[in-house]
C-alpha cells in the first residue's frame, strides 16, 4: 500500500511540467532575432546630395531667370569618347573630382565676398549620371548653394 | 522534534511568455522593416558614388523614384524603367503623377534613386517632372565613396 502511495506521488509530481518546452522555440526565435539585428547593422546608412530648387508656382512657364543672382558659372558637361570632359570659363578638364573641385572651391573664394552665385550645370544627353552627381558634388564641396540643372541641348 | 524540509518549489522556472511576446514583435518589426526596406530599393540599381553627401535627418514625406537601366543596354533606343517605390510609370505620366502627390502632400520630398551609367536624357525628364509639379526639394540617393 506504501509503495502504491509513493508511486502516485511520483506520478503527479511529473504532472505539473505537462506543457510545451519552450526551450528550443527560445533558441531559434533569438537566432532569428540576432540575424536580423546583424543583418540591419551591415545595411550602409542613406547617402544624400540635397538640391532645394526654386519653388516654381505654375511650372517651368513661369521661371524668371531674371530673378536668379547675376553672377552665373555654367559648368558644360560633353562626353568625348569614353570620358566625361567638364567646360566651363578658365577650364576645360576631365578630372571632375580633382581638378574641376579644386577650380570651383578657389572660384567660389574669388567671387563670393557675401554676393550669391547661380551654378548651372549643363550636361550633354548622352553623360552619364555619375558624371553629372560628381560635378554637383563638387559644386557643394565648393561651397556653393545655389546649383541649378539644365535641360540637356536639343540635337 | 519532527523537523518539516523545505517543500519542493515545483512552480520555480522562468516564466518565458513575456520574452517571447517581445521577441515576436522585434522580429515582426524588423521583417516589417526588411519589407520595406525591399520595396525602396529595386533591384539592379548601381547607385553613384559622391563625397559631399549627408544622412537626412527627417526621413517623413519621401518619394523614392528609381531609374533603373534596361536590361539589354542601351542599345535601339532603349529608355530606363521609372519606378515609384516598386511601381512602374510611364514617362508621360510621371509629372500628373507627382502633381497630384504635391497638391495631396506640399511637404514632399523626392529621392531620386537612379543607375549611375543612365545618360542624363532620361534623368533630365525626372528633374522637369518635378519642377513642374513645384517640387522644390530633390535629394539624389548616393553612396559613400570606397
Amino acid at each position: 500500500m506504501a509503495q502504491s502511495t509513493k508511486h502516485k506521488s511520483r506520478g503527479m509530481h511529473s504532472a505539473n511540467h505537462v506543457g510545451p518546452n519552450m526551450t528550443p522555440m527560445v533558441d531559434v526565435v533569438m537566432v532569428i532575432l540576432i540575424f536580423f539585428m546583424l543583418g540591419s547593422s551591415f545595411v550602409s546608412p542613406d547617402w544624400y546630395l540635397t538640391n532645394n530648387t526654386p519653388a516654381i508656382k505654375g511650372g517651368l512657364s513661369n521661371v524668371k531667370t531674371n530673378a536668379m543672382p547675376p553672377t552665373r558659372i555654367n559648368i558644360k558637361l560633353r562626353v568625348r569618347g569614353t570620358r566625361t570632359i567638364a567646360i566651363l570659363p578658365g577650364l576645360q578638364t576631365a578630372d571632375l573630382s580633382g581638378e574641376l573641385a579644386t577650380f570651383l572651391t578657389n572660384k567660389h573664394k574669388e567671387l563670393t565676398k557675401g554676393v550669391p552665385v547661380q551654378i548651372f550645370i549643363s550636361p550633354s544627353s548622352g553623360v552619364p549620371y555619375r558624371d553629372v552627381i560628381t560635378t554637383y558634388s563638387d559644386c557643394i564641396q565648393a561651397r556653393f548653394k545655389q546649383v541649378a540643372f539644365r535641360p540637356p541641348p536639343a540635337q | 522534534m519532527k523537523i518539516r524540509g523545505i517543500k519542493p518549489m515545483q512552480d520555480a522556472h522562468v516564466n518565458v511568455t513575456p520574452l517571447i511576446d517581445i521577441i515576436m514583435c522585434l522580429i515582426i518589426f524588423f521583417l516589417l522593416v526588411g519589407h520595406i526596406a525591399k520595396a525602396a530599393s529595386v533591384k539592379g540599381i548601381k547607385i553613384p558614388a559622391a563625397k559631399n553627401g549627408k544622412d537626412l535627418r527627417n526621413k517623413s514625406n519621401q518619394l523614392i523614384i528609381n531609374l533603373v537601366p534596361p536590361s539589354g543596354g542601351y542599345g535601339n533606343d532603349a529608355m530606363p524603367s521609372i519606378l515609384i517605390w516598386s511601381n512602374r510609370i510611364s514617362e508621360s505620366q510621371l509629372a500628373a503623377y507627382l502633381r497630384k502627390q504635391k497638391s495631396d502632400n506640399p511637404a514632399i520630398k523626392v529621392v531620386l534613386r537612379a543607375d549611375r551609367s543612365i545618360p542624363y536624357r532620361s534623368i533630365a525628364p525626372v528633374l522637369i517632372s518635378c519642377a513642374q509639379a513645384g517640387i522644390a526639394s530633390i535629394h539624389f540617393m548616393t553612396r559613400r565613396p570606397g
